[in-house]
């Protein structure tokens, strides 16, 4: 399909674009920082969505447009942003942009699509997923009578406000006392955001739809769904309750429904397989099916916490080691999530670093993909060594662009990587050795999580994150909790796949191997490891 | 050519390089030089390099931390195997994480720097209750229980550290067996150590063997 650039200027702000010819103008902002205002599905029934077309080829007018705008703006170039595509490079005015808001679409077209069946819903045609990770919050909305998704959104989890890692949010909470609920309160409100925000942009109705809701399936880490329903999550502070299930029963269900305005949902929050192991990898696991595999496969979940799970045929042999900020980019002295700015991939031409920036704009610092391609880069061109230090004496590190000081990886953040690849590289090798499966047998790897579909496989090897299998073999599939919460909640035969799961699923706490540590320091230097060969 | 061996090993644990480490030792002692002198001569004096290293130059990584110390207590390890004479060591010290505590990276660096300097290290792994730390320093006969704690309800909780004081007070040990802590809490709070009871913290694993060091050879003093 072809691509072409759109410049979007606002009254505050101008942004670039790169939008296919199939994909509305609404849809394209729907995933970038700015929006358009919207009140239906992007069906041109709202007439919510004008802007200003100022120069380039679109499609022709619709019927639609017609009816919602008058001759006169016609004549000014104003269209709907959701009849609107691209035919070519284009520049278009938007006067009034919807609010800023902490929700944004994403990209689903790598996903598999399933085909589920359908099953009575008794008149409550709607059903949400949401996977509440640290640091963000991912919610989609489904019509679960025509098996349609109708949109999904991601925004940031309002607690990260309160520390950036689990425990450090769990002091918060002890701390607190009396005010427990604000927190469980803070994760509820921020939830139910994100549905209205789908509501309100892509349906126009928020009461009568949320009446019509029958189910909502949350998956997430222990902390947050012990946090979510209402616990304190001082169970998480025994370690004897890292390997055991930790339940998160809320027992204010009913007050809970009532805030959210769902009188006939059934708020479904999926079990963790352990203090330390929640049920976001569960339904990862789920979403790739991993025990319907003949061949051994793993899968790496990439966050805050790195989870690994290795399906030998027979068990699945599941660990979780830290990651620390530095996977989800918010970490680093110029990490950022994966926003308008954001570095999200390096390239190199002869001496120069290429920088490919989200939004095009000026690089305001890097995104987890854009870190690792740094980082192999300089590795590469023996900028930094082996040992993760600089050839040449480089406090203040080393800039991509010598005139953006938001380009500078720091020798703070290469020491932060170092780390965190190294005990995920450790933990892969360690569940390797575990089940006694070399690298070569595995079939797969699957790479979910903070790097989204953005992670260079290659560079990824060059450093040492991922093991050198052939790349054919790594499939990058990001968001797959939430594809899995999706399949439980629309899936019947799902609870059953869980089950089975649950009782063949192996948790493995490293801490518990002495060789882990010695593993994990082998690992740090920045350089390949488990090859084919 | 013995300043080529120093010049080389330390380079490799700078690079945190354990196989070029290796190869050093190795071809040392296939040219004649004592298991002993590798220890005395090159191996401590690299660890008391690094130490001002990272002291020193902010821009040493933990990387270089972690591995300095690996390094170190592998090939002494190796080489105590090789030694003529049983080595005299210096004492012993009980290590372990707090009660409540998994974590297991920090008394891990400094059991290598310990090993490296010829003290005697028993570990009693992670999440160590009050009473294993003091009953094995009293079985064993050591002069300093190490608790390390990387999470401040772990370091400052009723079961770590403060418990192992109460015990010491109770059984009347306290000039025969020195508490130090260590981990991530102390460092951002440096009085911190006084307040759960210890006689001693260091900020990092090769300053920890030398105050562990200093430690022993008061009690044996007294």
């Amino acid at each position: 399909m072809k691509s072409h650039t759109l410049t979007l200027r606002t009254p505050s702000t101008t942004l670039r674009l790169l939008i296919a010819e199939d994909l509305s103008v609404r849809l394209a902002l729907d995933l970038a920082s700015t929006r358009v205002r919207a009140a239906c599905g992007g069906i041109g029934t709202c007439g919510a969505c004008t802007i200003q077309t100022v120069n380039g080829e679109f499609s022709s007018t619709t019927l639609t447009e017609y009816q919602k705008i008058s001759a006169d703006e016609r004549e000014k170039g104003l269209r709907l942003a959701c009849q609107l595509y691209l035919k070519s490079d284009a520049e278009v005015f938007l006067e009034n942009p919807a609010p800023l808001s902490n929700w944004k679409s994403f990209d689903l077209s790598a996903w598999p699509s399933y085909n589920y069946p359908a099953f009575d819903t008794n008149n409550l045609y709607y059903g949400i997923a949401v996977d509440l990770g640290t640091t963000h919050i991912r919610v989609s909305f489904w019509d679960r009578k025509q098996q349609k998704r109708i949109a999904c959104r991601h925004g940031n989890n309002p607690q990260v406000a309160l520390g950036e890692d689990v425990l450090t949010r769990l002091d918060v909470n002890k701390q607190r006392g009396d005010e427990l609920q604000s927190l469980t309160q803070i994760i509820r409100d921020a939830i139910i955001q994100g549905v209205h925000d789908i509501l309100a942009r892509d349906i126009g109705e928020i009461k009568s739809i949320l009446d019509k809701v029958g189910m909502v399936s949350i998956v997430g880490n222990t902390a947050m769904l012990a946090l979510l329903s209402g616990q304190d999550g001082s169970q998480l502070y025994d370690p004897l309750n890292w390997e055991k299930p930790i339940p998160c029963i809320a027992n204010d269900m009913d007050e809970w429904k009532q805030a959210w305005r769902l009188p006939n949902a059934k708020i479904e929050v999926q079990a963790p397989l352990a203090g330390f192991m929640g049920s976001d990898i569960l339904a990862a696991l789920i979403a790739i099916d991993i025990t319907q595999h003949s061949e051994p496969v793993m899968l790496a979940d990439f966050g805050t916490n790195t989870e690994i799970a290795l399906w030998d045929g027979a068990q699945i042999w599941l660990t979780s080691v830290p990651g620390g900020p530095a996977f989800e980019g918010v970490g680093l002295e110029q990490g950022l999530s994966a926003d308008l700015g954001a570095i999200k991939s390096v390239s190199q031409t002869n001496n120069r670093f290429d920088l490919e920036i989200i939004g095009d704009a000026k690089a305001k610092g890097f995104c987890a993909s854009g870190f690792v391609d740094a980082i192999a880069l300089l590795r590469s061109n023996n900028i930094i060594k082996l040992s993760g230090r600089f050839a040449e004496p480089s406090p203040d590190g080393y800039c991509l662009h010598q005139d953006n000081i938001k380009t500078a990886i720091k020798p703070a953040d290469i020491d932060a990587f170092q780390r965190a690849k190294a005990s995920t590289a450790a933990a892969m090798e360690q569940l390797l050795v575990l089940a006694d499966i070399s690298v070569h047998n595995l079939s797969k790897l699957w790479i979910c999580g903070a790097f989204g579909q953005h992670l260079n496989l290659h560079n990824a090897q060059i450093t040492g994150l991922l093991p050198s299998m052939d790349c054919s073999r790594i499939k990058l599939f990001g968001n797959a909790a939430l594809s899995g919460c999706e399949k439980m909640l629309l899936d019947p035969n799902a609870k059953q796949k869980e089950t089975e799961m649950r009782q063949v699923t192996r948790v493995v706490n490293l801490t518990h191997y002495p060789e882990y540590d010695d593993c994990f320091i082998n690992h740090l230097r920045l350089k390949p490891f488990l090859g084919d060969k | 050519m013995f300043e080529t061996y120093i010049k080389d090993y330390n380079e490799a644990v700078f690079e945190i390089d354990k196989e070029a480490a290796i190869e050093v030792v190795e071809k040392a002692l296939s040219n004649g030089i004592t298991p002993e002198d590798i220890v005395f001569k090159i191996v401590m004096p690299a660890v008391e390099d690094m130490m001002q290293h990272v002291l020193n130059d902010l821009d040493t990584n933990l990387a270089q931390h972690f591995m300095t110390a690996q390094i170190a207590a592998e090939i002494t390890e190796k080489m105590l195997l090789q030694f003529s004479e049983p080595p005299e060591v210096i004492g012993r010290v009980i290590i372990g994480t707090a009660f409540g505590d998994l974590h297991s990276l920090g008394k891990r660096i400094v059991t290598g720097c310990l090993k490296s300097m010829m003290v005697d290290v028993i570990d009693l792994g992670v999440n160590v209750t009050s009473e294993e730390f003091v009953n094995a320093a009293i079985e064993q006969d050591a002069q300093v229980i190490a608790v390390s704690s990387m999470m401040m309800h772990t370091a400052t909780g009723e079961e770590g550290s403060l418990a192992v004081r109460d015990l010491l007070k109770q059984q009347g040990l306290e000039s025969k067996i020195k508490l130090v802590v260590g981990g991530s809490p102390y460092r951002y709070d440096n009085e911190l150590y006084t307040q759960v009871g210890a006689d001693s913290w260091a900020p990092d694993g090769i300053t920890a063997a030398k105050i562990i060091c200093d430690l022993i050879r008061e009690v044996k003093k007294s």
